[in-house]
């Protein structure tokens, strides 16, 4: 009784009333800026005919910069995905306690460190003249002459993953304490090593998790504009480093939405990857 | 592959500083199935967690087949383990469950599809292969956990608390599948229970544990029928607890009249089966007697029979658990449970009659 209630008069009402803000925000927020944005790629700034000259523009000038873009974050969201396997796997299974202790306590600091304050960070550090390069040719493990900068596509890379693998390190290491710790101990009675319970036990029964932890990396990584803009502003460079030059040097909003509704589709073929999986693990 | 011997030797455990076991010494012969029972905390678990690997021994020993053990992790002991919680891999199917062991193993998959489908034949699980371990009931699960833990061959199975998560009925069958397959191939088996009966029906020796200590070891006939302590009779269901005064003489032992007791001499026991009291008690004078309550019976006309402790009570309480009525007797303040076949109603006076040979006399309450 009480559930026909529910769904009809002053009940439904609070309902809708109840979600509307939130519906609201998104629909100001991003349905319509979004919208405007899909618009303004397919004519010329919201006026005139529909057509794809601004596609055919931004590939034209910057098809480099999108094959590069995929790549950078392609190769950062695997090496994120395995660095936080390993650092999650060790909190799990490592047994040195003193180990695990220090490790908890320092992974989760680049959290803490926004993407701006992150790349400027690798600068000093990347540099030819940097801390790295500084430490191995003080240490003697390369010679001052063969110092090199890391300051290109991986600075990039290095500054993803260092700014992104506690992120998911955080989601996967508590994924990986929320198991059943006995499927574990039946690894390790049947004979199984610590990096074979990792492997084929333990980030099966967390994979939704770490795609989802992969998936947001690889959506924030997409969006970044301060770390490629900072780490590697020449050619090839990033997709969002482009969408502000289009903006801020020729006010050329029509290729910048074009950029940005590739970064979506991008986006969007992880996203079906995603979705794909969890309705296969929903019919399982 | 037939069971090996294990010897364990002074073995000491605990966690941190805190000390769970005490030197417990203990031999287990090749394809014996022994039961681990005892009360919650009684360190059960912590003995078959030494034997497995998962909890490194402060001291002592604990020899596979002449070798020690004590300090090797569990993936180096070949042994295999069966789990309460069952702990299969939910994102394989049974199929792969059972055979991953043998995967760990190098066993090529011709063999490793022969093996598993000869375990799931045996189990009755030939038509589940293909599905998901979620998508099966609980007693389908352990059956893959038993399945999984023969199929590597290992000479020794360690049971923990495999059958306390399925119902009733389950769980019956499930321990004569256990005991006969274990029996079948020959395993040293280590089983850890709390249930009592489930211990008595499936083991060949029963270790019972307390406080960290072996309190008595024994088949189930003995430990039921001869408990060592006062500990052990409580813990095999000798509930029934009377305090009463004997003297000995040869061979026998004189209940003194006192109270509600009435006086009789009862013979002492030489050997199980032989009619006699369970005499442990370290000398005559007040001593705490313990009975099962199916091991008295009433008698409503004061008819005592001979060689019978017998005491006088009325009826409080009773049920019918099946087969014989439950009777709970008051007499002098304390209470009894008694079994008795014949019908007798709240407030009846009857005389409680324990035989000797369901008489077990202990000194103290330890």
């Amino acid at each position: 009784m009480s559930g026909h209630s529910m769904s009809v008069g002053p009940g439904r009402m609070g309902a809708i009333m109840l979600v509307a803000p939130a519906l609201l925000m998104i629909g100001f927020l991003f349905l319509y800026p979004f919208g405007y944005s899909v618009i303004s790629a397919f004519t010329d700034n919201g006026e005139g005919s529909w057509h794809l000259s601004n596609f055919v523009k931004a590939v034209e000038f910057y098809s480099k910069d999108i094959l590069f873009t995929i790549a950078i974050v392609t190769i950062a969201t695997a090496l994120i995905g395995i660095l936080a396997v390993a650092i999650a796997g060790y909190l799990t299974l490592g047994e040195n306690k003193i180990a695990i202790t220090v490790l908890k306590w320092l992974y989760r600091w680049p959290l803490f460190i926004p993407f701006i304050v992150s790349a400027q960070l690798m600068r000093t550090f990347l540099a030819k003249n940097g801390m790295m390069n500084n430490l191995l040719t003080s240490s003697g493990i390369i010679e001052l002459l063969a110092a090199q900068s890391y300051l290109d596509w991986r600075g990039i890379v290095i500054t993803f993953v260092w700014k992104q693998t506690p992120f998911v390190a955080l989601l996967v290491a508590g994924a990986m304490a929320s198991i059943d710790r006995t499927t574990i101990d039946a690894g390790r009675i049947f004979g199984a090593s610590r990096l074979r319970i990792l492997i084929e036990l333990v980030v099966p029964q967390i994979a939704t998790t770490l795609m989802v932890g992969l998936i947001l990396s690889y959506v924030v990584m997409l969006s970044v504009l301060s770390v490629p803009l900072m780490i590697n502003a020449q050619s090839p460079t990033m997709l969002t480093v482009d969408m502000a030059w289009r903006i801020n040097s020729y006010g050329d909003y029509g290729v910048a939405n074009a950029l940005g509704i590739m970064s979506y589709l991008f986006t969007g073929v992880v996203a079906w990857f995603y979705l794909r999986q969890s309705l296969k693990d929903k019919r399982a | 592959m037939v069971g090996v011997g294990i010897e364990i030797e002074k073995l000491c455990v605990g966690y941190n500083k805190a000390k769970v076991l005490h030197e417990i010494d203990l031999e287990i012969n090749p394809s014996e199935f022994v039961a681990l029972l005892g009360a919650s905390g009684c360190g059960k678990t912590t003995l078959l967690k030494s034997l497995s690997g998962f909890i490194k021994p402060m001291s002592g020993a604990i020899k596979v087949a002449g070798r020690d053990v004590a300090q090797l992790p569990p993936e180096q002991r070949n042994m295999a383990m069966v789990f309460q919680s069952y702990a299969l891999w939910p994102h394989m199917t049974v199929r792969q469950n059972v055979g991953y062991g043998l995967k760990l193993r190098g066993v090529g998959k011709g063999q490793i599809k022969a093996k598993v489908d000869e375990m799931l034949a045996l189990l009755g699980l030939s038509d589940f292969a293909e599905r998901k371990v979620p998508n099966l009931s609980g007693g389908q699960r352990q059956r893959v956990a038993l399945g999984r833990a023969l199929a590597v061959d290992s000479p020794i199975l360690l049971l923990d608390e495999p059958l306390s998560n399925l119902d009733a009925r389950i769980r019956l069958l499930m321990r004569h599948e256990i005991r006969f397959l274990q029996q079948r191939m020959g395993l040293t088996a280590v089983h850890v229970t709390h249930d009592r009966e489930e211990a008595m029906v499936m083991a060949d020796r029963i270790v019972i544990l307390n406080e960290g200590h072996v309190a008595q070891v024994g088949t189930p006939l003995e430990v039921y029928e001869q408990p060592k302590s006062n500990f052990v009779a409580t813990f095999m269901g000798a509930e029934n607890e009377i305090a009463v005064h004997v003297s000995r003489a040869n061979g026998s032992v004189e209940l003194i009249e006192q109270g509600a007791v009435k006086a009789a001499s009862l013979p002492v026991s030489h050997e199980i089966g032989d009619g006699g009291v369970n005499w442990r008690a370290t000398s005559a004078g007040q001593v705490l007697g313990r009975f099962h309550s199916s091991a008295a019976h009433l008698v409503a006309d004061g008819a005592v029979p001979a060689g019978h402790l017998a005491f006088a009570g009325t009826v409080t309480q009773l049920s019918y658990p099946g087969g014989v009525f439950r009777y709970e007797i008051e007499c002098s303040g304390q209470h009894y449970m008694i079994d008795d076949a014949c019908r007798y109603a709240v407030g009846d006076a009857v005389t409680i009659c324990v035989p000797a040979g369901g008489l077990h006399l202990y000194s103290d309450a330890a």
